[in-house]
């Protein structure tokens, strides 16, 4: 019913990019995407839904010990997938989201978060962090600092989640990081799940992309002979299990689907050095992208696509293999008008990107000195501050606000292959749950209280960051 | 030969002197008048403090004078027990090299693994004496005693289970008489690394084996079969587990479990390569011979010994728990070297602590909030609410000197005064083990004690006499 009411809104487009947009339509309920909400500004229009769209989970309450419940209760609740339900609830037990709708009835002893007069959004997810508790390397859970006072400060951003580490391995797939949430004071609640991305850059070597093709072969093989052995064990009962292909660990992982692809446009030449000075990378990397879309092809599915600064120019080519892209909207550089090549960065490309139905995760510039991704890395660590601003510039260059919310949160999640985990504030979900004090994306917006895992881990009034500025 | 002779008679005269000396101790010695922090309750003031044979005799405000005592009027002077040093290296690095520090390398780069020089870090070495490796011919002891420190500990240096710590009588010369107790406690060292956590949580569970085969209904003695399981079942984990394990750790068994011995290799008759092949040994008739490092730990989780754990910060601490658990219990003392504002002070865990009822040692400074100038004052938290802290109170003269200015800035900043002293006496002491001996003015414990003029908190109180066992510290 939504989807058509979008629809009808925008028949003021034109005629291609309504092609457009009926493409991405079938490519978002092709890849289950709840699509957007009604319009920009439905709330104000017409009754609120009575219940969040959201998928029941199957019932299997085991009644061991009772459960501790939270409800963040009036708030103005941005669903995450596109959806906002204006004053409702938002039901937590113990660290999991029990239900969110109107009216709820919540159980003895709930404790309630009033959240009148204020948004309610799912935590934002931060596709390319470090800092915040976490080391250089893995494995986190031995290493992680739950009392490390810069995830207060990620906290007061809104960043409830956000991958560390590395993700690529130059001529291979490969790499080593984890999801990690700010939950401020628990290492268990910190380490949501390890090595869920790896990474490939390119360009490509032949004689690597050759053995990349080979390692692919072999565990399409595997894949197909683990399939096929229950009924030839049943034959013969002599069969020998298959055994998975060595050193193709990863690619074993992404062909299955239980890790994610990340494509980065590092390898070759400058690019590499040039980033890392701030100029961005090459001011046109169409061939590199294109070369991402045919390691794509060869894995049969999506990859994501880190920072192309020229995929504004091939959207649909991006879309027909189902990649998503990763960007930074504050990215900037200058077309070269003597040198048809390169052409420049698009503010528009979030919007672009997302017309032609490809999932955008929203990340900042990379630091002048290295300092790459959100985290304290960056010129005096600011870019861990505003990582709702960077989704903001997504919506200057004409993102719909609740895709661009998308870009920090559900798109950002599927991105980092936790999807099923955060990213949006369904039942069943992780408990991570921002309250703001205006919209998620305006600039003057402060979190006021901040849930990981259903604990309340920050608290405006109570932390020394921002208390003082009065809203 | 008549070289002999000389040498001998000196040697008695010497031992003439010196019962001389003890003769003159004898005589009891009586402080009036004095302000006498007794630690083991209140401040006495104008009390009296006899002094006989090493010993304190009585303490008091109404104590009669022995007769024939030397009685020293100590009116405006304040008597302390003498310093109870629970954390010190000092001795165990050559002298003349830089290196004594206790925080080896200070603040790091995040993700860097922190070195440890006494190794220990992929294998379990509790059974490893500390004094074996101590330096003697050091002026370091005695210059500490001149500034008030009555018994030291010599703590092994690094992470995992580097070894026994012994306690020192910093007055001895040689060997035996500076060692007072050369396994007073196990030393443990948590980090926030993978192969560390992994090293703690194998060697406590192999630990605790060894424990439920002790537990085990008492069989006539010395019976062979359910030891040889639980030898089997002790070892077939750790070799496939650990074969790193070195084997010069292997001690033979027979030796008594409670009392290991260290490095020496003349023992080292279990051969290297049979340690991982353990199950392979099975028709052998002889026992498996114990693992005196295991041996060590069983004996801690029993509760038969004590350990001093340095875990540096609260989120260490989490990781302890993580690799560990709560349910490994043993006495214990926490040492942490300096306030890691990065990864939390030690009250962020106020409750951890109280659920192992178990003593912190802090720095003896003030903190800071994280990020910030903001002086917080951890041990005063601590102490609200409920957790027993010491000091550690430095392990050259020097640090020792200032430990009094650093307990004022303490006291200024919200800690009972007595707590303060407390913590550089009584807490280390029980730490120690050696709290029945020493850390309180009470009747029947050593005179070890310091008398200041003044209050020793003050700017203008002055350590004045050194007391150990009854006998006043001269200057060198």
């Amino acid at each position: 019913m939504s989807l058509a009411k979008t629809h009808t809104r925008t028949n003021h487009t034109t005629m291609r990019t309504s092609t457009l947009f009926v493409l991405s339509l079938a490519l978002l309920s092709a890849l289950d995407l709840p699509a957007q909400g009604r319009g920009r500004r439905g709330r104000r229009f017409g009754p609120p839904p009575q219940q969040a769209p959201a998928p029941e989970p199957p019932k299997e309450e085991k009644k061991k010990e009772p459960k501790e419940h939270l409800a963040i209760v009036g708030g103005d609740v941005y669903i995450g997938t596109g959806q906002r339900l204006t004053g409702a609830t938002v039901l937590i037990a113990d660290d999991k989201i029990e239900k969110v709708g109107h009216n709820l009835e919540l159980p003895e002893g709930t404790e309630v978060i009033d959240a009148k007069g204020k948004c309610v959004s799912p935590g934002f997810v931060i596709v390319e962090g470090s800092g915040m508790g976490t080391g250089f390397s893995g494995p986190y859970k031995d290493t992680v600092n739950p009392f490390d006072p810069s995830i207060k400060q990620g906290l007061a951003a809104g960043i409830t989640s956000f991958l560390v580490g590395s993700t690529s391995s130059r001529g291979r797939v490969g790499g080593s990081n984890a999801v990690i949430k700010t939950h401020y004071g628990d290492i268990d609640g910190m380490v949501l799940v390890e090595n869920s991305v790896y990474g490939v850059s390119v360009p490509l070597q032949i004689s690597q992309k050759q053995q990349l093709k080979d390692q692919i072969k072999q565990c399409r093989d595997y894949l197909k002979a683990v399939e096929e052995y229950p009924a030839k064990k049943a034959k013969d009962a002599k069969a020998k299990e298959p055994k998975p292909p060595k050193g193709a660990d990863a690619v074993l992982k992404v062909l299955q689907g239980k890790a994610k692809l990340w494509v980065s446009m590092g390898g070759g030449g400058m690019g590499m050095f040039r980033s890392m000075m701030g100029g961005g990378s090459s001011a046109s990397d169409l061939d590199k992208i294109r070369e991402a879309l045919d390691v794509s092809r060869m894995f049969g599915r999506g990859v994501v696509i880190q920072k192309p600064m020229s995929a504004w120019m091939i959207p649909d080519e991006i879309a027909n293999t189902g990649s998503s892209v990763i960007w930074s909207p504050r990215t900037r550089a200058a077309p070269d008008p003597k040198d048809p090549d390169h052409t420049g960065s698009n503010l528009a490309q979030a919007a672009i990107l997302d017309k032609a139905g490809v999932a955008v995760a929203v990340t900042c510039p990379s630091g002048r000195f290295g300092g790459s991704g959100v985290g304290t890395g960056g010129i005096l660590g600011q870019d861990l501050n505003t990582p709702h601003i960077d989704a903001a510039y997504a919506v200057r260059g004409g993102l719909k606000n609740r895709k661009a919310l998308r870009t920090i949160t559900l798109d950002a999640a599927k991105m980092i292959g936790v999807g099923d985990r955060i990213g949006s504030l369904e039942a069943g979900k992780d408990a991570d749950i921002l309250i703001l004090d205006g919209d998620p994306l305006h600039y003057g917006t402060f979190v006021t209280t901040a849930v990981v895992n259903g604990k309340v881990v920050y608290e405006k009034g109570k932390e020394a960051l921002f208390k003082h500025i009065e809203r | 030969m008549s070289m002999r002779t000389q040498i001998l008679s000196l040697s008695t005269a010497a031992l003439l002197c010196a019962s001389v000396a003890t003769a003159q101790n004898a005589r009891p010695v009586a402080f009036t008048n004095a302000r006498i922090h007794t630690v083991s309750g209140e401040a006495i003031e104008n009390g009296t403090l006899i002094v006989r044979s090493g010993k304190i005799e009585a303490v008091g405000d109404d104590v009669t004078i022995p007769a024939g005592a030397k009685v020293i009027d100590a009116s405006g002077k304040t008597i302390m027990p003498g310093l109870v040093s629970a954390w010190s290296r000092a001795g165990l690095n050559a002298p003349r090299q830089r290196g004594n520090t206790p925080t080896r390398g200070g603040r790091r780069f995040r993700g860097q693994a922190r070195s440890s020089s006494g190794g220990g870090r992929t294998a379990n070495k509790a059974a490893t004496k500390v004094i074996d490796g101590l330096y003697i011919r050091q002026p370091v002891f005695y210059d500490l005693l001149e500034v008030g420190v009555t018994s030291l500990a010599l703590n092994p240096s690094g992470g995992g289970f580097p070894g026994l710590g012994a306690v020192l009588n910093p007055a001895g010369k040689t060997r035996s008489d500076l060692t007072q107790d050369d396994e007073a406690f196990v030393q443990i060292g948590m980090q926030r690394n993978a192969t560390a956590k992994k090293l703690l949580k194998d060697t406590f569970e192999k630990a605790k084996k060894v424990v439920e085969e002790r537990e085990k209904p008492p069989t006539p003695p010395k019976k062979e079969e359910p030891k040889k399981e639980a030898a089997k079942k002790e070892e077939a984990k750790p070799a496939e587990k650990k074969p790193a394990e070195k084997p010069e750790e292997k001690k033979p068994e027979g030796k008594e479990p409670p009392k290991p011995d260290g490095k020496k290799p003349p023992q080292k008759e279990g051969d290297p390569k049979q340690d991982p092949k353990k199950p392979a040994a099975k028709p052998a008739s002889k026992p498996k011979p114990k693992d005196p490092n295991l041996e060590v730990l069983a004996d801690l989780l029993q509760g038969k010994r004590r350990a001093i754990v340095q875990i540096d910060s609260a989120a260490d601490l989490l990781h302890w728990r993580h690799a560990v658990g709560d349910d490994v219990k043993f006495p214990r003392m926490i040492a942490v070297q300096r306030h890691d504002t990065r990864s939390g002070t030690m009250d962020m865990v106020v409750d951890h602590l109280k659920k192992w009822e178990c003593a912190v040692l802090l720095p003896a400074s003030l903190s800071t909030k994280p990020s910030s100038s903001y002086l917080i004052n951890p041990a005063k938290s601590l102490h609200d609410a409920g957790v027993e802290i010491g000091f550690a109170i430095g392990e050259s003269a020097g640090s020792v000197r200032t430990i009094f200015y650093n307990l004022m800035q303490l006291v200024r900043a919200g800690l009972p005064a007595d707590i303060a002293i407390k913590a550089v006496t009584h807490v280390p002491a029980k730490a120690l083990g050696i709290d029945k001996r020493t850390g309180t003015i009470e009747a029947g414990k050593d005179a070890d004690m310091l008398i200041f003029d003044g209050d020793p908190l003050s700017s203008t109180g002055k350590l004045e006499q050194v007391w150990l066992r009854g006998k006043r510290v001269e200057k060198k």
